[in-house]
């Protein structure tokens, strides 16, 4: 990819980013936005800038980011354009912990912790089951294995939310429909480093990838213990995206679609892949969270439905180009 | 035909409830009650309900009804009630018939009652159709704001039989509801926020009868305009509305306090958020009046006995 093509990428996170923290039900100026974070504003000022929208921007920027560096690692390992980071049974054991954890009345905090739980107690099964079917690395095992895995979370989650308070289902449903509205520093910043280590870990197999995209006999003839580079990249896939599930529930659709985005900019090899769809996604995200805070003021919009409703129309061109 | 004079004047009866139910409602010394035994009312549905002999085995859908059957003497005639009731006490001892939405007809049936209360939202409709049909008579009620309370309430008493009580239910909840009213009218409203459930954050709306009981008390709502009764609303915006005093159970309470994120609101930072026993109120019941003197001796203390 063009190092103009890059640059137009960073500007573009940074001005979203810039816009997010203006925004809301409360409007600033720039100005008003930096006296918030300098602390010169009116308490009002400094407060919504400092406690609410900078984690906010950031956790929904690191959401996307992990989203789409997943989504895109997964794609060029299962070689498949339908592939996206929920894919190994991620979102529905992720909504399994968290159902379980809104219907037993756990206190909010609890919730994404047993999302989390959920979500790598999903995976791990996902990959057993591909396991013991004698297909560990193989592409077309592994995905049916996080069908079946999927299906059966969801048809826990029916069970668990068919005798319970209506409060309990929407609070549930909610979660699921992913948000970052309760974004503070302390999970702003364990997220960062949690994202970090996964793109930095997917970034590092990407010559892999590379290679195990020419197909499997290829890449073996190459060198590659294909088995062992695909597994490694669901795992750190899986629980990238696990992480940004525990942060803000269920984002659909971003680590599907940013990934096609960034090869139809010219990303070509996985490195640029992952490293571009990281940018984008981050980008996305927090477009999506800003049309979600002020589309319907005071109520919020669920994130999750906002970044497919801005996604589709790119997928849909993207079809285009492949008919 | 020798029932014809009756049917007759059981749809006299249910035009005549019909057309009071609206005037009725908000006035508390308004109350028709036809003879027992040659009548009938007509309930949220518009199904008309005979008002025949005296029931003697109830089952009430809905934990506000059943606390009102209670308040007027008939809860010892209960032989079903929801998984959620609570309150008052003895009703934990009736049989649990399941969550009071689309309710299992069998087990309702199984219970054998003459009398069933359900409440009036769509997801009940097929229920009290299909009750209707075994030949057991049901009545469904909605019961959301506090002229439901007056309006059920009399609806009840005629059902049960026991209309004195319920009139002397009515008359003393309304005589309370009139003090505090009375006692906080002249004084300063302090802006309130009842935040309702932490995520999503939701609050009560200009819906709800707990926004009914935060007027009664002297105190004002700052989400009064939003029409739904639990309406989502962001935390950013709670903080721009910078409410005087914050409601919560002495639970969420320690957890305001504590989060960063809500001691953005002013209230909060400064300590004004008051603890107020949330199970006191599930729905507009007899318990109105005890819970807006409550309020009132935390918006006002002192002004109200």
């Amino acid at each position: 990819m063009r190092a103009s093509r890059w640059l137009l990428l960073l500007a573009a996170l940074t001005v979203v980013m810039v816009v997010a923290v203006m925004l809301g039900t409360l409007r600033l100026t720039p100005v008003e936005v930096l006296q918030g974070i300098l602390g010169t504003g009116t308490p009002i000022q400094v407060a919504v800038v400092r406690a609410l929208r900078l984690p906010r921007v950031l956790l929904a920027a690191l959401v996307g980011a992990g989203l789409g560096a997943s989504g895109a690692a997964l794609q060029g390992a299962t070689r498949n354009g339908l592939a996206e980071p929920y894919l190994l049974g991620v979102s529905g054991g992720a909504a399994v912990g968290a159902v379980l954890a809104v219907a037993l009345h756990a206190p909010a905090p609890v919730v994404p912790l047993a999302g989390f739980a959920g979500a790598l107690a999903a995976v791990a099964l996902t990959l057993l089951v591909a396991r013991a079917s004698g297909g560990r690395g193989d592409p077309r095992v592994v995905l049916m294995a996080g069908v079946v895995v999927g299906a059966f979370a969801n048809a826990t989650i029916m069970v668990a939310l068919s005798n319970v308070d209506a409060s309990v289902v929407r609070g549930a449903l909610w979660w699921m429909m992913g948000s970052v509205a309760d974004a503070g520093w302390p999970q702003a910043r364990l997220l960062a480093v949690y994202v970090a280590i996964g793109i930095g870990a997917l970034l590092l197999l990407g010559r892999a990838i590379d290679v195990l995209a020419l197909g499997e006999e290829t890449a073996a003839g190459m060198g590659v213990d294909v088995v062992r580079v695909s597994l490694a990249v669901y795992v750190a896939g899986a629980l990238l995206a696990a992480g940004t599930v525990a942060a803000a529930g269920l984002v659909g659709f971003v680590g599907l679609l940013v990934p096609h985005l960034v090869r139809i900019a010219g990303a070509r090899t996985h490195r640029e892949i992952i490293g571009a769809a990281s940018i984008a996604g981050a980008a996305l995200v927090v477009a999506a969270d800003l049309v979600a805070r002020v589309a319907t003021p005071p109520a919020e919009l669920p994130l999750g439905a906002v970044t497919a409703i801005i996604g589709v129309p790119f997928f849909l061109a993207r079809l285009r180009r492949l008919a | 035909m020798r029932f014809a004079p009756f049917i007759r004047r059981a749809r006299a009866a249910a035009v005549v409830a019909a057309l009071a139910a609206p005037l009725c409602a908000p006035v508390a010394g308004c109350h028709g009650d036809g003879p027992v035994g040659r009548s009938a009312a007509v309930d949220d549905f518009g199904d008309t309900v005979v008002v025949a002999v005296r029931p003697t085995r109830i089952v009430s859908l809905n934990p506000t009804t059943t606390e009102l059957l209670y308040a007027i003497g008939a809860g010892g005639r209960l032989v079903g009630r929801t998984t959620y009731d609570a309150w008052p006490v003895e009703v934990r001892s009736v049989p649990d018939l399941g969550p009071g939405l689309r309710p299992n007809v069998e087990a309702v049936i199984a219970a054998r009652p003459d009398l069933v209360i359900l409440y009036a939202s769509e997801d009940n409709r097929d229920a009290a159709r299909r009750l209707r049909a075994a030949g057991i008579r049901t009545a469904s009620y909605r019961v959301d704001r506090i002229a439901d309370f007056v309006r059920v309430t009399t609806a009840l008493g005629r059902l049960s039989g026991d209309s004195a009580a319920a009139r002397a239910t009515i008359d003393s909840v309304s005589a309370t509801l009139a003090r505090v009213r009375a006692a906080t009218a002249s004084l300063p409203r302090p802006s309130v926020v009842w935040p309702l459930w932490e995520s999503p954050l939701l609050t009560v709306g200009g819906g709800s009868y707990l926004d009914e009981l935060l007027e009664i008390a002297g105190a004002r709502n700052v989400y009064r305009e939003l029409p739904q009764p639990s309406p989502a609303v962001s935390l950013e915006d709670l903080v721009r509305r910078d409410p005087d005093v914050i409601l919560a159970s002495p639970r969420s309470r320690a957890r305001m306090l504590a989060d960063p994120r809500w001691r953005t609101v002013r209230a909060v930072r400064e300590g004004r958020v008051l603890t107020f026993d949330t199970t006191i109120v599930n729905g507009p019941s007899a318990r109105i009046g005890a819970s807006a003197q409550a309020l009132a001796r935390l918006f006002h203390p002192g002004a109200v006995q």
